[in-house]
């Protein structure tokens, strides 16, 4: 456990110098600008539709943030050779990956927030009007998907040969996994039986990141969110996260640094 | 590393530990499915509007998977469509169509149904795209009020009993923040019902608050006539 530690703290201070941060620092001002600048332009009620920015904003700065820092330590860890003295120490290739995966996920939970910070402190004290409690909810679950993303993102750094792969790769995650109610929908039509296939594949090995995706459905009246729905999507997220994690972990083993 | 580890036995374990996962979360997933979607997903056709318009923006916002945000940047482009008093040459023939786009990329924001509705209803006289857009916000929001109100003030403006769709439109005057459009709705229902002063009271309004000159002259000329009525006693024709 304090190897895992010992990683994760390691892997938070390397990604913090980087100066990732500045990205989000940037990220905050212009993202949170746009969602001001939208609000005040559309009709409708400001405070609702800053707040529905403000949670795409977190998001997206959560995203570019943990795509940046997965290509820059690419390049140092791999092909700068770096993770030749992580594993020279008395770490197992499994803590190893585990504390990396904890220093991102650290990371991104800072980005967002402290992007959720500055949403709530505007629309607290400049708007005057509460946060709704859904809010918090939409928090919680975008740190779950982060957290999801992660584990995809750097188990795609131990398969992947290259800096542009683990991108790619990392791209196409978060677009198809966002596609998962539109890939069902095209499950029930009649379809060729080998794109059938194929979709349902995509379907069930993606991961479901519109379950994490409350932010759409804040204002839904008919949304239930209570204990079981909870249980399961916490139960899905370590599901998810531990599959992908012992694929990466298997991966990271039979690996061999040259 | 040592092999032996009791990491190793977790590792040897691996493959079959990654299969039931696997299979845990498929099944997790696809009850979270029913979840997210508790209904099939039905999108509306666009008519009058370029399809492929409609199919890019669709495509952008499930591919992002920030419906509400492409939702929101095109409700500004609707808005935009509606002010540009170029588009009253086909008496605005895109506005259901696009107020439609915007609700299915954004269902839960009422403003599309209130403000596309009141347009259609009020001021362009589409009763039936107005009930269709309103029927579809209620669909959407089975809980909220004003579009169950704003339905009643539709059905009644259209069976001519103004005096009914006068609460609707006060209430949501009352909320604040309206536009232009919805006022001088109110001020034209005031006086055909031959509530004069009323009338008054939101063309002098328009006249202090609105910014453009256009509302300003329309507000001037609309009391110039109000008053005169006012005075004579007459009764607005219907």
């Amino acid at each position: 456990m304090k190897r895992i530690a010992a990683v994760a703290v390691f892997t938070f201070r390397e990604l913090v110098r980087s100066k990732l941060l500045f990205v989000w620092l940037i990220s905050v001002v212009v993202l949170l600008g746009l969602a001001f600048l939208l609000s005040i332009l559309s009709y409708g009620d400001i405070l609702n539709i800053f707040m529905d920015l403000g949670l795409v904003g977190m998001e997206v700065s959560g995203l570019m943030v943990l795509i940046l820092s997965l290509a820059v330590t690419y390049t140092t860890e791999m092909d700068q050779k770096a993770i030749y003295l992580q594993l020279a120490k008395p770490v197992t290739r499994g803590e190893y990956l585990l504390g990396r995966i904890l220093g991102f996920f650290l990371l991104n939970a800072l980005v967002v927030l402290g992007m959720g910070m500055v949403v709530v402190g505007l629309v607290l004290f400049l708007g005057g009007a509460p946060v709704p409690t859904l809010f918090y909810d939409c928090v919680v679950f975008l740190l779950m998907e982060m957290l999801v993303l992660t584990v995809v993102g750097l188990t795609f750094q131990m398969i992947a040969t290259s800096m542009v792969g683990v991108v790619v790769y990392s791209f196409f995650t978060i677009f198809l996994g966002h596609l998962t109610g539109e890939i069902q929908w095209l499950l029930g039509k009649e379809l060729a039986p080998a794109t059938k296939f194929a979709l349902q594949v995509v379907y069930v090995a993606l991961p479901n990141l519109e379950v994490y995706n409350l932010k759409d459905r804040m204002y839904d009246p008919t949304m239930v969110l209570g204990l079981p729905q909870w249980e399961e999507v916490v139960l899905y997220t370590i599901a998810y996260s531990f599959f992908v994690f012992l694929i990466g972990w298997v991966n990271l083993e039979k690996r061999e640094f040259k | 590393m040592s092999p032996a580890h009791p990491q190793s036995a977790l590792l040897k374990a691996a493959p079959l530990a990654i299969l039931l996962l696997f299979l845990g979360q498929a099944f997790l997933s696809a009850r979270l499915g029913r979840w997210v979607h508790p209904e099939p997903v039905e999108y509306s056709q666009a008519v009058r509007m370029d399809k492929r318009v409609a199919s890019t923006l669709r495509a952008a916002a499930f591919l992002s998977g920030y419906k509400v945000l492409v939702g929101h940047a095109f409700w500004i482009k609707v808005i935009q469509y509606y002010g540009d008093s170029f588009n009253s040459l086909d008496r605005y023939s895109k506005l259901y169509d696009y107020c439609s786009l915007a609700s299915d990329l954004n269902p839960r924001f009422i403003s599309v149904y209130t403000l596309g509705a009141s347009a259609l209803a009020f001021h362009l006289r589409r009763m039936d795209e107005a009930i269709r857009l309103l029927q579809k916000g209620i669909n959407s929001n089975p809980k909220d009020q004003r579009l169950k109100l704003m339905l009643a003030a539709v059905s009644y403006q259209d069976s001519g009993e103004f005096d009914k769709a006068i609460p609707f439109l006060e209430a949501q005057i009352d909320q604040g923040d309206a536009p232009y459009m919805l006022i001088t709705i109110l001020a034209n229902v005031y006086e055909k019902v031959g509530r004069y002063g009323d009338a008054i009271k939101l063309w002098q309004k328009i006249l202090r608050e609105s910014d453009q000159q256009e509302p300003r002259i329309r507000a001037g000329l609309k009391l110039q006539e109000l008053y005169g009525l006012e005075k004579s006693g007459k009764k607005a024709k219907p």
